[in-house]
This record gives structure tokens, sequence and C-alpha cells, in this order.
């Protein structure tokens, strides 16, 4: 699902590569946890598997796009096979759930019909059925992040990237969004997800990716957050 | 693509920045109001100028002594002349006009200063040939051909008078062009504008689109209709501003040149023809702004 092979990526404002060599590959349905303090290289990470960023050396295959390699127009094309989940879950206040969740359907033009069956069947599998016609700002953090993922995940991507989404979320909260992501991945879909959050890693014993100075220092594939520390 | 997505997002950002929105159609309906103005006072010259070019002539003003001795012109230095005229292949006709028929004609003219009728006598004034010419622009052949003939006091071409008057006429339409153009550059720069801050504030949806795989066409098009709507709007505001002005004073300013036949009356036909041009200037030029402002400052 996902290759790199000797990837570096150097920003031209930095003198230091954010990514720097590295070689992981990721299976297709694998749930792996992307760890490493702050600088480590996660974000840059998350952000050339989207191409939001070209690598600067090296090869990088998501599913069976070379992405160092994709043409400006086939960009949407990647992203529509990837679903994304942030720390604060970039909803929009003005939409109702069920409208955040269709907004996802309806830029990348799906007929209407579609986006009215699909819509209430995503919601359903987030625990959000009933809460279709809420606003944002009516719902708790955890409520708000389910639509989040309901977004992420609609349009049945093969890989799902989520950076830091229990960052804002409270113990039993953030339980319960990772048992999501893991009904998810049990669908088929690639979960990577980076992470602080020492008890959830700890907890999953999935495999763990360790960056430190944009190096993989660690790929346990059973792992902990602290091994060796 | 959904049309209907693509228009509830056009609406949704007109609203949201309504005062900018208002500032950008007005800029944009005034330098087209006086592109337009420029245009018409264009089609104004050239009605005119045909108006003159109708009527225009050479006139070959007779010598002193032919003047005075030869009224009816009837003897061989003024015959001659005539006979050559009637027979040149570039003119069209030949009236002759003696002294008395041209101070009937100055008192005419000068009738509103009875001081300076008083002080002409009729044997100042000389007689001469009104000449049309077939091609109005041909009147070097008979200047060269007449000019220092006997009997001949000098060729005068009205066109050269005409031609001071169009160039203040033209002096005044690229005042009115240069005065467009600024505006011009006004509302491009509103438009670039309006879309910078339309685009910072939809910077959530827009991110989002980017993210889920919105195609950098579908992302652009709200923001690129927004410019050609206020384009547009712009472009009725500007044709209602036409008629109204043409309405309410431009008749009345020209009432008494055009009733005086000394320019070309204005239609509604010609304020209408003009507006239409002034719909695809308005939406190509609001849609290329929009364009080079996606393009260079936003992130899509």
């Amino acid at each position: 699902m996902i290759r790199l092979e000797h990837v570096s990526k150097v920003y031209k404002t930095s003198t230091r590569p954010a990514l720097d060599d590295v070689s992981v590959n990721v299976d297709k349905g694998e749930f792996v946890f992307l760890i490493g303090p702050s600088g480590s290289g996660k974000s840059t990470f998350l952000r050339l598997l989207l191409r939001e960023e070209v690598p600067s050396k090296g090869t990088l295959v998501v599913a069976d796009w070379n992405v160092g390699r994709l043409s400006r127009r086939r960009v949407p094309r990647l992203r529509q096979r990837i679903g994304c989940v942030f720390q604060d879950f970039r909803l929009l206040s003005n939409k109702t759930v069920a409208e955040n969740v269709a907004f996802a359907l309806e830029v990348i033009g799906k007929p209407r019909h579609t986006i009215k069956k699909v819509v209430p069947e995503v919601l359903e599998l987030v625990g959000l059925e009933g809460k279709a016609d809420r606003m944002p700002h009516e719902l708790s953090g955890g409520e708000q992040q389910r639509v989040a993922i309901a977004r992420a995940f609609v349009n049945r991507p093969l890989l799902l990237l989520a950076d830091e989404p229990t960052g804002n979320l409270d113990p039993d909260t953030s339980q319960d969004i990772m048992l999501l992501l893991e009904r998810i991945n049990r669908t088929g879909t690639t979960v990577l997800m980076a992470t602080h959050d020492h008890s959830i890693v700890d907890a999953m014993r999935r495999r763990v990716v360790e960056l430190h100075l944009g190096k993989v220092v660690r790929d346990d594939a059973r792992g902990v957050y602290g091994v060796g520390r | 693509m959904r049309a209907s997505f693509v228009f509830s997002e056009v609406i949704t950002g007109l609203r949201r920045n309504i005062t900018m929105t208002i500032a950008m159609i007005l800029t944009t309906a005034i330098s087209l109001g006086l592109l337009g103005g420029g245009l018409l006072i264009v089609r104004l010259i050239d009605n005119t100028e045909k108006l003159y070019y109708d009527k225009v002539e050479v006139s070959v003003f007779l010598t002193n002594d032919v003047s005075a001795s030869d009224g009816q012109c009837q003897q061989q230095i003024c015959s001659g002349l005539r006979q050559s005229l009637d027979n040149n292949a570039i003119v069209e006709d030949v009236v002759y006009q003696n002294r008395d028929e041209a101070y009937a004609r100055f008192k005419e003219i000068f009738a509103a200063q009875p001081e300076l009728v008083k002080l002409t006598r009729p044997e100042s004034l000389p007689a001469s040939f009104r000449v049309k010419l077939k091609d109005p622009q041909r009147f070097d052949a008979i200047s060269k051909e007449y000019t220092g003939k006997v009997g001949v006091l000098r060729v005068v071409d009205q066109d050269v008078l005409l031609n001071q008057l169009f160039e203040f006429f033209g002096s005044f339409r690229n005042a009115t062009f240069a005065v467009a153009l600024v505006q011009a550059l006004a509302a491009l720069l509103l438009i670039s504008n309006t879309i910078q801050v339309s685009a910072f504030t939809r910077r959530t949806e827009v991110g989002i689109m980017r993210l889920v795989g919105a195609t950098r066409w579908y992302t652009q098009l709200p923001f690129l209709i927004e410019a050609v709507v206020a384009g547009l709007t712009g472009a009725i505001l500007a044709l209602a501003g036409l008629f109204f002005a043409k309405g309410t004073f431009v008749d009345d300013v020209l009432k008494a040149p055009i009733e005086a036949n000394i320019i070309a009356p204005l239609g509604y036909a010609d304020v209408f023809q003009v507006s239409l041009l002034l719909f695809p200037i308005g939406a190509v030029i609001s849609a290329i702004t929009g364009y080079v402002t996606l393009r260079l400052y936003v992130r899509l």
C-alpha cells in the first residue's frame, strides 16, 4: 500500500533534512502508528503521502501511484483514495453533520443519489445516527472527531491518515475514537496514525514506526511507545 | 460536475463579502460605463465625420478684379475656370457664388454679430466656386491644379477646419478612455482583492476540498464565477447608466448642435450596441483577473 525507498525531504528554508533516507513498507490493511517527538518528521511523512510535498530524493509509492512523479493534474485522483483526520477536526461550522460529510463527495462530483445513500450509512458506522442535522458546535469533541472520520471514510479510501486524532480528546473519548479507527481498519482500509499518545499505542500493540530527526529509528511489528527510552 | 453545488458556493461567497462585492460591482460598473462613454464618443465622431464629408466642399476663391468685373461668370477667365472644373473627373458638382451672394451668405452666418456685418462691405468678399469632390480626400489634386491659375486667389479645403473640430472630439475621447483605464485598474485590483479575501474566508472549505481530491478546476470555479458575476452585474449597471445619461442630460446638451447639423445625432440603438460590447468585456476581464489572482496569490 505504501512504499518508501530511501526517501529524503529537505525544505528550502532548512539545512537539516526533515526526512533522511527513510525506507518503510506498509501492506494493505495494516494499522501503523507513526511516533516520534515534535520535529521528528511525522508531519512531513504524512504530507508526502498526500502529495502536499514532493520527495527531494528516493521513491514513494502509494497504492499504485508513484507519488514523486505524479503530475499535478492527477493529484486529486490520489487524494480521492486517501482519507485524512486531524487533531482540530476541521469541520465546516456553517454546515450540519450530514452536510459536512456530504461536502467531501459533492466536491469530487459524486451524484446526488449516491450521496443521499452513503452519508446516512457512514454516520451509522461512526455512531452518529440521529445527529445528522446537528451543527458542529452542538456536538462534543469526540462526536466532532467522529464526523471528521465519517467525512474521511465516506468515499471508502484505501488509506486513512490520522494526524494526532486524539490530541484534543480526553482518555475515554480517545479510546472510543481508537475503537472506531480499528473498526474502519477491519473493513480493509490501511490506517496510518501519527500520535504522541503513549497509552493508546501501548494498549493497541500494533506496528510502530518511530522517527527521530528525520530517520526511522525503530520499526516494531507489535510495539509500544517508549521502548528503550 | 455538480452545478447546483458550485452555484451555492458562489452565492455563499458573494453574500459573505457583501460590502466588498458591492464595491467591486460599482467600480466595475463605473469603469465599464466610462469605457462605453468613450466608445460612444468614437461612434459620434464617426457619424459626424460622415455627416460632414457628405457636405464638405472646396472653395476656389477668385481674385478681386474677376470678382468685381464678372458678376455672372460670363467672361473668359471665370467661364474658363468653371468649364475646367465641370470637366474635371474628380469633381462632382460646381456652384458659382458671386460677390453679392457671398455677402448675403456672410450676413446670414454672422446675423448674431451685426457690428461685424456693418463693418464688412460686399467688395471685401471674393466670388468663388463651391466645388464638391467625388472623394473629399482628393483635395490636394484640386489645390495643385488651380492654385496660381489666372483669376484664382486661393483654394481652401473645409476639411482642414473640420479636422480641428475632430481633434477636439478626439482629445475628449482620449480623456474619457484615460479615466476609464484608471478606473479599470482600480476595478481589477478590487476584483483581485475580493477574490483573495473570499479565498481567505473560505480557507477551511478550500483546504478540505484539496484534501478530499477536488480538482483544481472545481476548487477555482466558484471564485471565477464570483468575479464574472461581478463583471456582468457591473456591465448591467453600466448599460443602465449609459441609457440614463442619454435620456437625462446628453440629449439636452447635444440638442442645439444636433439641430444645427453641427454634430450627428446619437440614438438609443447606438447606446445599446455599445452596451452589448460591455458584457463580454466585463466578463472576460473579470475572469482573467480572477484566474491570475488564484494562480499567483491563492493556493488551491
